[in-house]
């Protein structure tokens, strides 16, 4: 019976040891895991969310002193790691992280690294909030621990399709040229639904491979059904690729809009002045209405950031600053740093920021309402924000010029 | 009918740059025997020392070729007499394939170490223009670039066939052994061809650069277009390179237009899968092989 009793309490002992080590408790330490790609292929905006996750540890750190939560002050510490921009690597720092008992979460950048990654740190029982994987599957596989700032991918063309009906005159019809990966090809065939739902014809839906090096073949096809306009939910590189053979070839449509590559330095200095009235996607601008706790105002949170960073700001380090927040907001509404309080505090939150009023879905994704996107369009190479109506600081300039006459 | 000869044009004109971007990896391939994995840094080194020319002095892409190819003559040399040099002594030709390999991830890292890891292009002012043939139209970069293609890939092929260093490239690829007992310094040679293989990778960078964004990451891509190419013309000789360049070329538009263009890779790596099984030494055959 006394030999049952030492084994029990072995056990129970054993068990205790792999228990998250969720803050350290010696040093009132909050550290967060994860993988961004800081080399490879999405390290361009890999680095700019991390920026976001370093800006807002060093706000806290420094401009705060630390955050009080369940009546002890806390510090920030990030615990991230390059995988490289590739799946597998980021897999296995992940699963490190998990086996060294790491409960909170950041997410890396790309549905590809997001999805492999959150079924992880999902199946361990940890939490992930995210500002880098918008693919459909990671929210509707039942997943219960992992959080996206962004609405899924299917959900991010309502705004759009407002914006289209609203045009004068009114868009009819849509060609969408989208590459063969998670996040794309849900964007596109979440635009695809939307449209057709809002009664826009959608011309054609044209699939590239992931590696592009050649879009003259399917510019012919957009030239023989010229679109009103043609969306491409491509990564910034491809993006570049087809504006730019878009202009040699006179390929003109009313609207390019294009959901990723517009906002970066990039592509206006890959374009110049071709860049004008091309339209985009942001979930965030600093010009924006928003206010809250810790960092004040959208411009007051853009101030901070250029004071202590030198990358080119964009949307993307805003929501990589915003996951951060989101934990502190959750941890401070549970009182705790326990990882079941914690989830259940993210699943319910519902806060002001300089981001926006933030809110998850039962699946864990973006509220479309809430946290969708705004378009934006460059004007006289100055970006503008043209839709939502309410938040618009420009007009849509539609019809576009015609390449030839952009100045 | 324009359709097919349209996308018969814009195949052509991808082909011209991919045997730009082959020819270098072909030679070593055929003259030394090694696998170089290294090859597409070569060519994304050769568009960043473009876009340095281009931003830093206002130097075209098209003149730039030619101190940057001097430039990648000396890394390519250097490489070889070191690294590649020390691998073969000590190890086998085959282990060459482990360091050019290995040697690719380091390079491909410090060139995001310096250059940041954005997307990059050279934008010169004939960037946005086309030509127009009739009812056909080509941008003007693609014509550019096959022009200058075609041009380096006759002077090479002029430097294999009237000057002595063409000659003992020649020599040394068919008969190693035979070319050192007549006094020829084959260790020399060797790192003359790796230097003239990474100028050509870089003269091809120079022009990739003005004609589709790159970063240090795309470089993976071009290292395996160039093992397509080989694999499709022949190893060794300008004319397979060409062949192969041209062929991988039409296979990417021909699919595009009228498969999707979302089939391109698998077109071109069931072709590649083909030729292996059917031709394995590619259309053209080794330029140096049935001598050995």
């Amino acid at each position: 019976m006394q030999r049952r009793n030492i084994l029990k309490a072995g056990a129970a002992f054993a068990a205790l040891a792999t228990l998250p080590r969720i803050a350290a408790a010696q040093d009132n330490t909050i550290t967060f895991g994860g993988s961004v790609p800081m080399t490879g292929k999405a390290a361009e905006t890999g680095l700019n969310v991390l920026r976001g996750y370093e800006c807002a540890a060093k706000f806290v750190n420094e401009e705060m002193g630390g955050v009080e939560i369940g009546g002890t002050k806390y510090k920030i510490a990030l615990n991230l790691f390059d995988d490289a921009s590739d799946p597998t690597r980021a897999s296995t720092l992940i699963q490190r992280q998990v086996d060294e008992g790491v409960g909170f979460f950041l997410g890396s950048f790309g549905s590809a690294i997001v999805l492999p990654t959150c079924a992880i740190t999902e199946a361990a029982g940890r939490i992930m909030v995210q500002a880098g994987g918008g693919s459909d599957q990671i929210f509707t596989q039942g997943r219960k621990r992992v959080f996206g700032i962004f609405p899924r991918a299917s959900r991010q063309f309502v705004s759009s399709v407002n914006m289209f009906n609203a045009l004068d005159p009114a868009v009819k019809t849509v060609s969408i040229i989208y590459t063969n990966d998670p996040f794309s090809k849900f964007q596109a065939d979440g635009a695809v639904a939307s449209l057709k739902e809002a009664g826009i014809e959608v011309l054609d839906a044209i699939a590239l491979p992931a590696e592009v090096s050649d879009v003259t073949n399917v510019l012919s096809s957009i030239r023989e059904r010229t679109p009103d306009v043609l969306v491409c939910t491509t990564h910034d590189d491809t993006s570049i690729l087809i504006a730019r053979q878009m202009i040699s070839s006179d390929t003109n449509v009313k609207m390019l809009y294009q959901t990723l590559g517009p906002q970066t330095e990039a592509y206006f200095k890959a374009l110049g002045k071709y860049a004008n009235d091309v339209v985009t996607q942001t979930y965030w601008d600093e010009a924006a209405n928003t206010s809250g706790d810790y960092f004040g105002s959208a411009a007051d949170f853009a101030t901070y950031y250029r004071a202590n960073f030198d990358r080119e700001l964009t949307y993307h380090m805003a929501s990589g600053a915003v996951c951060i927040l989101s934990y502190l907001e959750a941890a401070r509404a549970a009182g705790t740093l326990d990882l079941d309080p914690v989830r259940d505090a993210l699943a319910a939150l519902d806060f002001k920021s300089f981001y926006g009023q933030v809110r998850f879905t039962e699946d864990g994704d973006g509220d479309p309402g809430l946290l969708g996107p705004m378009l934006m369009q460059r004007q006289e190479g100055a970006m503008k924000i043209v839709a939502p109506e309410a938040n618009a600081s420009a007009k849509p300039v539609y019809p576009a010029p015609n390449w030839r006459d952009r100045t | 009918m324009t359709l097919f000869l349209q996308t018969t044009l814009n195949g052509l004109m991808l082909g011209g740059i991919y045997a730009l971007a082959a020819v270098g990896f072909s030679l070593i391939f055929g003259v030394i025997g090694i696998v170089n994995l290294t090859h597409g840094v070569f060519v994304i080194g050769g568009a960043y020392l473009a876009l340095l020319f281009f931003s830093e002095f206002g130097l075209d892409p098209l003149i730039s070729m030619l101190p940057v190819a001097v430039l990648m003559f000396g890394v390519g040399w250097l490489y070889q007499r070191t690294i590649i040099d020390w691998a073969i002594s000590r190890a086998s030709v085959e282990a060459s394939l482990v360091v050019t390999f290995g040697m690719a991830m380091i390079l491909r890292n410090l060139l995001q170490l310096w250059f940041g890891p954005d997307v990059q292009t050279i934008t010169p002012f004939y960037s946005f223009f086309s030509v127009s043939f009739g009812p056909f139209r080509v941008d003007l970069v693609r014509l550019v670039a096959l022009g200058a293609s075609m041009v380096l890939l006759l002077g090479l092929t002029l430097v294999l066939a009237r000057t002595h260093f063409g000659r003992a490239m020649r020599a040394v690829a068919q008969q190693p052994l035979a070319a050192a007992l007549s006094g020829l310094n084959v260790k020399s040679i060797h790192a003359m061809t790796f230097g003239i293989s990474a100028a050509l990778a870089g003269a091809s960078g120079a022009i990739i650069g003005i004609v589709q964004p790159f970063s240090a990451a795309t470089e993976v891509a071009w290292t395996l277009n160039a093992f397509i190419v080989v694999v499709l013309g022949g190893v060794g000789s300008p004319a397979g390179a060409l062949v192969g360049g041209l062929l991988l070329g039409l296979i990417n538009s021909y699919t595009a237009q009228y498969f999707g263009p979302a089939f391109t890779q698998a077109a071109m790596f069931l072709v590649l899968v083909l030729m292996l099984l059917v031709r394995p030494t590619g259309i053209l055959g080794n330029a140096y092989g049935e001598t050995r």
